[in-house]
């Protein structure tokens, strides 16, 4: 069943500078949710710099020509409002919640700081402290962070999907000031950003309210191609790393396909089929029948370029990665050599349809989901007929794509092994 | 902005003899249902020495009912499109499912099947013992989730019912057999003091008399009142001066850093009061505790304070982290702003901040089919009315310079009998925090 866009009454604007507007009203709660979605994120960085579009999401909070240092916040707060922002690969993302009688504040503070962003050294050197701090937390002292870095650098050898979202700590501390003007410049333009309202507004005024504070931004050149190219891979690559931990862990992973391709719906369903609840395919064999593992969890989600599938495994005390690679595989292999039955196909169906049900059901998921759409399928549309492509997918479509993707020599694996790294 | 009252969506509420209170909500929109139980089975009841019992009883629910085995209870459940949330909290333990609002009637019976007739097979009872023992274990290479245990286990002190983690101590769960799980099971899955809630598309009389239907079916095998023993909840005792507990992680860079005090319970009086005032300290992004430390000064990614206010008594807690070489600094600078914060309380910006930030938002906690089910069920058991959410705006939006001052000395967690934890690396903690107050050093499987 698909969605029906008369329950998703979005309407869609761009303004001359190329300001992509995405308005969708909703009247049953005081509340309203703006999100601004720029078309950068670290696949648009080159080494040196990386990490620069994660710090520049934080400096983005600094001040801008009319509303000063810590104003941002300050005013959103004080007007019933909160913030947050978050890059990504192909992305960042920034957003407010908030009583919808601030939209005018709203609108003005983010158009500010796109018109005149105040990019200065001092607030560039505690950002910087900020990130590496962020980065000690999610990386160089979790072992999540360290797997999926080494991963990463394992999987891509010429597409910038190799280096993390945060950056390599040498990056962080080199980014200049330069860099981050010339940034925003580049990618900070009305033409490289979609703006997303839904909630308790009155749509022709809010239009005209942006036209008011954006239409005068200049648009910028279009920002630079990304160097895609990544050769095939001819054989299985692997990493180790020693830490001091309770228990190994493993982290595996396989190039597949780009968010626009179908072939990502299939690998959707074969993320449900695999780790989505607790009757999953993976969580049933190595959690509870064989007892390897404390979790296995597929992380899979759609990227501009061809992006990772990838399992993670974190391993019982005293379990050999050995034995858990070795069930992986198996698991792996029977999704590709077996047809997946009916049943737990309308299983997998069902769950990522509700899945995506959900993610409508709030004000911040509805604006989050159509600005995702426009960004990595093209259009917020996309998600109407969504749950209908799902529909049609067949088991053959899973074993194929299953058979494609998971190729013993597509195979990337770290282990972390208990343990120090000898001097 | 205007200090309106919240609008519920309609909503009926009844309460059977037995004790159980049935809640039916109306949400239009998408074509969702769900469905929620929530039962007086938290982890504040878990027998002494048995600590982790509840969440092991909750997380066994779903490994085999008297109908069908585990495989087909989850079968069950995920052909639906549903997850099951099933989980202890310190209070209580709650089920729940969201499906596609045709599937209405499979996913009540489902969650009443799980909840009402576990099997408790021998097999499935030891595998969760050795996955219990497995998890713990693994929990110790995540510092934050060290942190949180040692919060709860020395914040509350020894023999209080709150002072240990849901998931309990490895050595109390390897002592788990099937007749702990029976027993509690059979003492803490009762009507009386339990909720179960529906939230879909129907009206709330339609929604209630469809619960009332399935639940018929289900009356037969759910006791209404069982014997219990009567928590006892000590005062906790005042303390004098601080002191610092260690817990040593091999090869940390950074120290995660809590300072713990006495706090107060959900049911207070002064609720508002109490939310406002710690919201201005470390509630926002722009509290004076974020703004002195992170934006300031660069200390640390994130920087707050939390209330966490159980029914019968709540600590204060502070919580933030920083790389070895700057930990001494920022256990500085965070008592000294909230000792200021303490005798000073809030500046009349900042408190007019906290007020229409807490007021604005409000509206958002209630608005997916779970937070709905979840907020309302928590007031009416909680004693607090649905009054709470309703009036809450208008509430926190009153809250007085005066009121606030006063708070800030009751809420700020840097005071006599604080305890600071760090969970790091030993030596580079101890030479950072010498002299600052009285310090043990704890290994981390201590916390296991």
């Amino acid at each position: 069943m698909p969605l029906s866009d008369k329950d998703f009454p979005v309407a869609e604007h761009t303004l001359p500078n190329g300001l992509q507007i995405r308005l969708l009203e909703d009247r049953s709660l005081p509340v309203c949710t703006v999100y601004s979605f720029f078309r950068v994120g670290s696949r648009n960085e080159r080494p040196g710099i990386t990490g620069i579009s994660h710090l520049f999401e934080h400096m983005m909070f600094n001040g801008s020509r009319k509303y000063g240092p810590k104003e941002f916040d300050r005013r959103l707060e004080a007007a019933g409002g909160s913030s947050n922002a978050y890059t990504s690969q192909d992305l960042t993302a920034y957003y407010e919640d908030f009583a919808s009688e601030a939209l005018p504040l709203v609108l003005d503070l983010e158009a500010d700081r796109m018109a005149s962003l105040t990019i200065d050294d001092t607030s560039l050197a505690r950002e910087r402290d900020v990130v590496k701090e962020e980065r000690r937390f999610r990386t160089d002292n979790d072992i999540d962070g360290m797997l999926a870095e080494a991963l990463g650098a394992l999987t891509y050898l010429a597409h910038p999907y190799r280096w993390p979202v945060i950056g390599w700590m040498s990056d962080i501390e080199a980014i200049t000031r330069q860099d981050c003007e010339s940034y925003f410049r580049t990618y900070y333009a009305p033409n490289n950003c979609t703006l997303v309202l839904v909630g308790d507004f009155d749509s022709k005024a809010a239009l005209k309210e942006i036209q008011r504070l954006y239409g005068s931004i200049p648009s910028g050149a279009p920002p630079p191609g990304v160097p895609t190219g990544e050769p095939p891979q001819k054989g299985e690559r692997r990493a180790v790393i020693r830490y001091p931990s309770q228990a190994p862990a493993l982290l595996a992973g396989f190039r597949s396909s780009d968010g626009r391709d179908t072939d990502s719906l299939v690998l959707d369903l074969i993320e449900a089929a695999l780790s989505s609840g607790e009757g999953a395919r993976l969580k049933r064999a190595l959690v509870y029948e064989q007892e390897l593992c404390v979790d296995a969890h597929v992380y899979f989600g759609w990227r501009m370029d061809p992006g990772p599938f990838e399992v993670s495994l974190k391993l019982n005390p005293g379990v050999d990665p050995a034995r858990a690679e070795s069930a992986l595989w198996a698991e792996l292999s029977r999704i590709a050599g077996e047809r997946i039955s009916d049943r737990e196909l309308e299983r997998a169906k069902n769950l990522v349809r509700s899945q995506l049900l959900r993610a409508l059901s709030t004000t911040n998921g509805r604006a989050h989901t159509i600005g995702q759409m426009e960004i990595m399928l093209g259009s917020w549309r996309s998600m109407l007929d969504l749950p209908d492509r799902y529909a049609a997918i067949t088991a053959a479509d899973v074993q194929r794509v299953a058979h494609k993707t998971f190729a013993p020599h597509r195979r990337n694996v770290v282990t972390l092994f208990p343990g120090e790294v000898e001097a | 902005m205007t200090a309106a009252d919240l609008q519920l969506p309609p909503l009926q509420i009844e309460k059977l003899p037995s004790g159980l209170t049935l809640l039916a909500v109306q949400k239009k929109g998408l074509p969702l249902f769900h469905v929620r139980l929530s039962l007086p089975a938290g982890a504040c009841e878990d027998p002494r020495g048995k600590a982790g019992l509840a969440q092991f009883t909750v997380d066994l629910l779903r490994r085999g009912t008297r109908r069908r085995p585990a495989q087909d209870v989850d079968e069950m459940i995920e052909s639906m499109g549903a997850h099951l949330y099933a989980d202890a909290s310190m209070e209580e333990a709650a089920l729940a499912l969201t499906v596609p609002a045709e599937l209405s009637d499979r996913a009540v019976d489902a969650l009443f099947e799980v909840a009402l007739e576990p099997a408790f097979e021998d097999a499935e009872v030891s595998a969760a013992r050795r996955r219990s023992i497995a998890a713990l274990q693994s929990d110790l290479d995540e510092p934050s989730t060290v942190a949180g245990r040692a919060v709860v286990t020395l914040g509350y002190g020894p023999g209080h019912p709150y002072a240990h983690p849901a998931q309990g101590f490895c050595r109390d769960v390897e002592t788990f057999r099937r007749e702990d799980a029976l027993s509690f099971h059979a003492t803490r899955y009762q009507q009386l003091g339990a909720l179960a809630a529906v939230v879909g598309q129907g009206s709330p009389a339609e929604l209630l008399d469809q619960l009332k239907a399935k639940l018929a079916q289900w009356e037969p095998s759910w006791p209404g009142k069982s014997q219990r023993i009567p928590l006892q909840f000590a005062g906790l005792p005042p303390g004098e001066g601080m002191r610092a507990v260690v817990i040593h992680k091999p090869d940390a860079t950074q120290a995660q850093v809590r300072i713990v005090a006495p706090g107060l319970p959900r049911s207070t009086p002064q609720y508002a009061e109490a939310v406002v005032t710690n919201t201005a300290l470390g509630g926002g992004f722009t509290s004076l505790l974020v703004d002195a430390i992170r934006v300031d000064r660069g200390l640390s990614y994130s920087v707050n304070t939390r209330l966490h206010m159980n029914r019968r008594a709540g600590l204060s807690v502070f919580s933030s982290f920083t790389k070895n070489e700057t930990l001494r600094e920022l256990v500085d600078l965070a008592l000294e702003k909230m000792r200021g914060y303490a005798r000073s309380g809030p500046g009349e910006d900042s408190l007019e901040k906290a007020r229409r930030y807490l007021a604005g938002l409000f509206p958002l906690g209630l608005e997916s089919h779970e937070a709905l089910a979840e907020q309302i069920a928590d007031a009416l058991l909680d004693g607090l009315g649905l009054e709470h959410l309703t009036t809450y705006r208008k509430r926190v939006l009153g809250v007085t310079p005066a009121q606030a001052r006063t708070m800030a000395g009751e809420i700020s967690p840097a005071r006599d009998g604080a305890l600071l934890i760090v969970v790091g690396e030993s030596e580079a903690a101890h030479k950072a925090l010498s002299g600052l107050c009285p310090l043990d050093l704890k290994q981390l499987e201590e916390f296991a």
